[in-house]
């Protein structure tokens, strides 16, 4: 199979859920089942793609950026085929569930499924991605959508914070996780599993580095965090918030166990790590231990099993800090205890052989009886109308399906024999008294995994002993407040609710009676599985061959049943840890506010001092670190050449005079004048400087603005604060912190100069190839015009550019047309104006940025000045005399076509002459904007009758549209290539002559758009203000 | 020339952080408007000076559009290009501030800096109730 139509099923399989999740958004109302058929197809896409794969160590990707290492790759080993084919499995039952759950409640249906897509397609990713920077996007993708599922009941305060602490301890989490990432990709360049494993069968990849260490601690934290280890492990109880639906599916197949994937991912590396494993040893007994005493300490039948996911999950940490001790400490094999029984061997194979790195079977085995209970737990709400387990006495009787369901289930959870749980929990006790023959300290693990399994047995004995109990005051089911109580239904629909438990608890006693017919038909599927056992070992050989595992499970049981029959701890207590949240967040925001008001002084004329102080000291440092090289004069080269000089002083005066007039004039129309003044002057530097495109966009810039410093003025009171006669200490620090930007500017002009000098001496040292290339170069030059561009394309302009390779201009000069770099690919931009290619190729992700913030600007603006409407009786402005005057309005007949022909002119010339799409878009707009104000806003809006909103908003979208066309031409054709690649051709023109056309264009026109809507709508806005 | 432009800078940054840490909100404004000159300024110095002085002989760089320089020397485009991008920046941003100022005076009816401080101060947030779910 290739790597195309792999990258095809993964795409497929990874988004699917959500696809079709939001498709069910564009069903009518009223519609039911049609939506739950929808819902369903998307996790069951996922399965076809992926079983039509199958389990290779293929990595197909998707570039995005591949220079910042960041692409989606995907892969199906057999770890990833397993807990994808889990998640999208389970996620069928799940979306069948949730119709049974929901009934026929439109609005939550309507609803919960979009959110549903969200999180599986996120969940997938996170199990199939092969890039560390891909998983991390997914994965924090299931801790934005789990955030939307637990604070599903948004008119409850409590869902609100439940749902908000899941995402800061998962969120912050997965930040910290990112931060080990980085580390990891930084330090030694791998930004895959894949590669980590390549370097690692390469030995090529040092684990001790003390970079690599620290990056594996950080992702510690964040996979901990996830897999709600202690001390973290609150937000997982608090997460039960959520409708049962989601909580079936969080505790069974998704979130907690993106977790365990990451280590169960890392683990082949890990493992070698010497403090890694007892780290897992201990978190794990830890968490394995609180979450135990806490679901007997517990009455809410959702808590109660939330709380034995906690201590199970810790089982699973726990279970791969014991598989790398054993690994770490010799090899115990299987050989050691050859003479034992067969079932024994197996589960030493199990236990000691240091090929088994996955407990998969445990991952299993546990979504195959937690999820049974919690859609139980959701049915008994729903139906019996009753949420804890001391209101469940005699359960049995009214509700008997519910009842034998849920007490199969839990049987299973209690690990007791018949059931797959048994098998699995003999493995995990066997790897303890393994491990403690070597490390008597492993003893305690023993103690602790004992406790939890007392506990889970406990839970059973107790779900037991209450459904059975002869029904007290709680023996009819009473509406639950909280939760919507409906009708029963009855049929297919109905039974929704009950049979997805059925169909998965069933393999738990299947795989406890049938080991056999267990393993035919899941072990092809559960595709890790002969990394675990070669063969499922039945109760009656484990029974019949007795080891020191049987012995502590035995004790587990017998203590359970005194417990669970026990009156002790049998009050529902609080979770301590479930403090820690609050008070962290307390604590932070009492911090923030106390920092925010000592910093934070509300006047702007603090921050400025501050900030430009902050900029003399740095400078101050630097100068003093530099032994006053920087306070010497530097070697600035002279300049001979008259006209420059000459005009170079002449717009030095113009500028410095209209910029110390400034604050001396007091008239405001006066004062934007010459702030006008000195902007124009700008202008003449910049084409000294040999900037046509920045002439080009002051000359247009300089014009809006005044127009727009005009409109505003006139909104705001003539007379200004009262302003001290001679206010020294401003003086001098203003003067000071011009004199060190002046200073700085010299010097940084100088060391430009020194640079370009440098470079120009290098290339007369080459002196005579130079040379030759220089006339080849010229004289291409003089035959280009005659001869048209296509034919000369290749060696048009790729001529000779004098650059100084040393800066990164020199770069963009020598690949601006052609690409001569591997960096480009052989591609350049297919540009002549190097400035324009800039913007639109090597620098697009900036433009885009900033058209964003154009955009953001304006909305702004409009929010603004649509908040504040002027007060009435506020004298704010003269009355208006427009500008309407026959003779304008005449002329701009004329003008406004014109300026947007001119406008039209200097986009598409952009490319390869001084324009583009900024500079066409403020022609286009000086000229729109001098319509409004003749002809008004009436007939602006005829003109333009698309808000400006909504106009930068499609600009926005050609633009980045554009970017990401090349990355689904890549995937349909295998073209293309990442995001804002690009490709020019000559068009030929109508009557001889050729245009020369880049894909880029269409970006350059979002950006005109864009740049047009947001000038246009600012100005058109102060206008209706004075209108 | 680079001597030409760093007084330029040095006198419209002056000239900016008078005006801006005046108590008028209008100067505030147009200072920031004038800030915006003065650091494009200073970005284009660092493209060079567009004359090499190559031992008494001058060559004058070309504008950066390919093709139009016989010689192939062209001056620095980066420069060129970030100042471009941070023109039409400013042209948002002066237009926010603008919007803001309007608004400021509608609500406080003041063009001083020193009688918005005590506007919009944040408050202590309330506790937050423990999160525990019966």
């Amino acid at each position: 199979m290739g790597t195309e139509s792999w990258l095809t099923l993964a795409l497929l399989a990874v988004f699917a859920p959500v696809a079709t999740g939001a498709l069910t958004m564009l069903l009518p109302k009223g519609v039911i089942t049609p939506r739950v058929l929808l819902a369903l197809a998307g996790p069951v896409i996922a399965v076809v793609a992926l079983l039509q794969h199958g389990v290779s160590t293929q990595v197909a990707s998707l570039p995005l950026a591949p220079t910042l290492g960041l692409e989606l790759s995907f892969a199906a080993d057999q770890l990833g085929m397993f807990f994808a084919l889990l998640v999208s499995g389970i996620g069928c039952l799940i979306v069948l569930y949730a119709r049974g759950y929901f009934g026929r409640s439109e609005a939550d249906l309507a609803r919960f499924y979009p959110m549903l897509g969200l999180f599986m397609t996120a969940m997938m990713g996170i199990v199939l991605s092969d890039n560390l920077l891909g998983l991390f996007v997914f994965w924090e993708l299931t801790s934005v959508s789990s955030f939307l599922l637990i604070g599903w009941h948004t008119n409850d305060r409590t869902s609100g914070k439940l749902a908000m602490q899941a995402f800061a301890v998962t969120g912050l989490g997965g930040l910290v996780m990112l931060a080990g990432l980085i580390a990891l990709g930084v330090s030694s360049n791998i930004w895959s599993f894949s590669g980590l494993e390549a370097a690692m069968a390469a030995g090529t990849f040092s684990i001790g580095a003390p970079m690599v260490m620290t990056a594996f601690a950080l992702i510690f934290v964040g996979a901990a965090a996830k897999s709600a280890q202690w001390p973290l492990h609150f937000w997982l109880p608090g997460a039960m918030a959520a409708p049962t639906p989601v909580s079936a599916y969080l505790h069974s197949a998704t979130m907690v166990k993106a977790g365990v994937y990451l280590l169960a991912r890392l683990f082949p590396v890990l493992r070698e790590l010497d403090w890694w494993m007892p780290t897992l040893v201990f978190f794990g007994v830890m968490t394995m231990v609180v979450g135990g005493y806490m679901a007997i300490r517990s009455d809410v039948l959702k808590k109660i099993f939330a709380y034995t996911t906690v201590s199970q999950l810790g089982l699973f940490v726990c279970a791969y800090g014991l598989g790398g001790i054993d690994f770490l400490h010799g090899s115990h094999g299987g050989g050691e205890h050859a003479g034992s029984a067969h079932g024994a061997t197996e589960l030493a194979a199990a236990a000691g052989d240091p090929n088994i790195i996955y407990p998969i079977t445990q991952i299993l085995n546990h979504a195959l009886y937690k999820a049974p209970l919690f859609i139980l737990a959701g049915a008994i709400m729903h139906i019996a109308g009753r949420k804890a387990l001391s209101e469940c006495k005699g359960l049995i009787k009214s509700h008997r399906l519910l009842a034998v369901l849920s007490l199969l289930a839990a049987y299973a959870m209690a690990g007791l024999p018949f059931t797959l749980s048994f098998p699995a929990k003999e493995a995990f006790l066997y790897q303890i008294v393994h491990g403690a023959e070597s490390h008597a300290v492993l003893w305690l693990v023993g103690v602790g995994a004992v406790f939890m399994a007392m506990c889970n047995v406990a839970v059973f004995v107790r779900m037991t002993a209450t459904f059975f109990a002869k029904a007290g005051a709680h023996g009819h089911g009473h509406a639950d407040e909280e939760h919507h109580h409906h009708e029963h239904e009855r049929g297919f629909w109905g039974a929704c609710i009950w049979w997805p438990a059925a169909a998965l608890v069933i393999w738990q006693y299947i795989g406890g009676f049938a080991p056999g017919l267990f393993e035919r038909i899941i072990l092809p599927v559960e595709t890790g599985a002969e990394n675990y056992w070669t063969h499922l070992p039945s109760v009656f050989e484990a029974l019949t061959h007795p080891t020191a595992a049987l012995g502590l499970s035995a004790a587990a049981i017998a203590l359970g049943l005194g417990l669970g029959l026990a009156p002790m701890w049998r009050r529902a207590i609080n979770d301590p840890h479930n403090q820690l949240f609050p008070l962290s967040l307390r604590g932070g925001e009492r911090l923030g506010h106390s920092v925010f008001a000592t910093v934070q002084r509300g006047d702007v004329r603090i921050y400025v001092v501050t900030v430009l102080t902050a900029l003399i000291a740095a400078m101050g440092a630097t100068f003093w670190l530099d032994r006053g090289a920087l306070l010497k004069w530097p070697d600035v080269p002279g300049i001979t050449d008259v006209d420059y000089t000459l005009a170079g002083w002449l717009l030095t005066a113009l500028i410095c005079a209209s910029a110390l007039i400034m604050p001396i004039v007091k008239s405001r129309v006066v004062r934007v004048l010459v702030l006008g003044t000195c902007g124009f002057s700008v202008i003449g530097m910049y084409l000294l400087y040999q900037a046509p495109d920045l002439a080009l966009t002051q000359v247009m810039f300089e014009i809006i603005s005044v127009v727009l410093f005009m409109l505003a003025l006139r909104l705001l009171p003539e007379r200004g604060a009262q302003v001290r006669a001679f206010p020294v200490p401003r003086v001098v620090f203003a003067a000071l912190v011009g004199l060190c930007v002046g200073w700085i500017t010299l010097h940084a002009g100088a060391a430009a100069d020194k640079s370009a000098l440098d470079a120009w001496a290098m290339a007369q040292q080459q002196g005579e190839v130079q040379h030759a290339q220089m006339e080849h170069g010229g004289a291409i030059l003089a035959a280009a015009d005659v001869e048209g561009h296509e034919a000369a394309d290749s060696e048009h302009h790729a001529p000779f550019v004098q650059v100084d390779d040393t800066r990164l201009g020199g770069w963009m000069l020598r690949n601006s047309y052609m690409g001569t770099t591997a960096d480009t690919h052989g591609r350049g931009g297919g540009g002549n104006n190097v400035v324009n290619v800039i913007l639109v190729d090597f620098r697009g992700y900036d433009t885009v940025g900033e058209i964003t913030v154009l955009s953001i600007a304006m909305m702004g603006v409009l929010a603004l000045i649509g908040a504040c409407p002027a007060p009435l009786g506020l004298q704010e402005r003269g009355p208006q005399r427009h500008l309407r005057t026959y003779m304008l309005r005449t002329a701009m007949k004329l003008l406004l076509p014109l300026s947007l022909l001119f406008a039209g002119y200097v986009f598409f010339k952009g490319h390869d002459e001084p324009g583009g799409g900024f500079i066409a878009g403020l022609i286009a707009s000086v000229g729109l904007a001098a319509y409004r104000m003749s002809d008004g806003g009436a007939a602006l809006k005829r003109l333009l009758p698309i808000k400006p909103g909504l106009t930068a908003a499609m600009g926005l979208a050609l633009a980045l549209g554009t970017g990401v066309a090349p990355l689904l031409i890549h995937l349909f054709t295998g073209e293309g290539g990442p995001f804002f690649t690009s490709d020019n051709s000559y068009v030929p023109l109508i009557g001889g002559g050729t245009y020369h056309w880049t894909s880029v264009a269409l970006f350059d026109l979002g950006v005109f758009i864009v740049v047009v809507a947001v000038s246009v709508g600012m100005i058109n806005r102060f206008e209706e203000e004075l209108d | 020339m680079t001597v030409l432009l760093s007084i330029c800078v040095a006198v419209i940054f002056a000239v900016s952080v008078y005006l801006l840490t005046s108590r008028d909100l209008k100067s505030v404004a147009m200072g920031l408007f004038l800030f915006s000159h003065a650091a494009h300024m200073g970005i284009i110095a660092m493209s060079g000076q567009p004359l090499l002085s190559l031992g008494g002989e001058t060559v004058r760089k070309a504008s950066p559009i390919l093709g139009t320089s016989a010689l192939g020397l062209h001056v620095d485009p980066l420069p060129q290009a970030l100042i471009l991008t941070s023109i039409v920046i400013s042209f948002a941003v002066t237009g926010f501030l603008l919007a803001l100022l309007v608004a400021q005076h509608r609500r406080v009816r003041s063009m001083d800096v020193t009688e918005l401080r005590e506007e919009d101060r944040p408050e202590m947030p309330d506790d937050f109730a423990t999160a525990e779910a019966a």
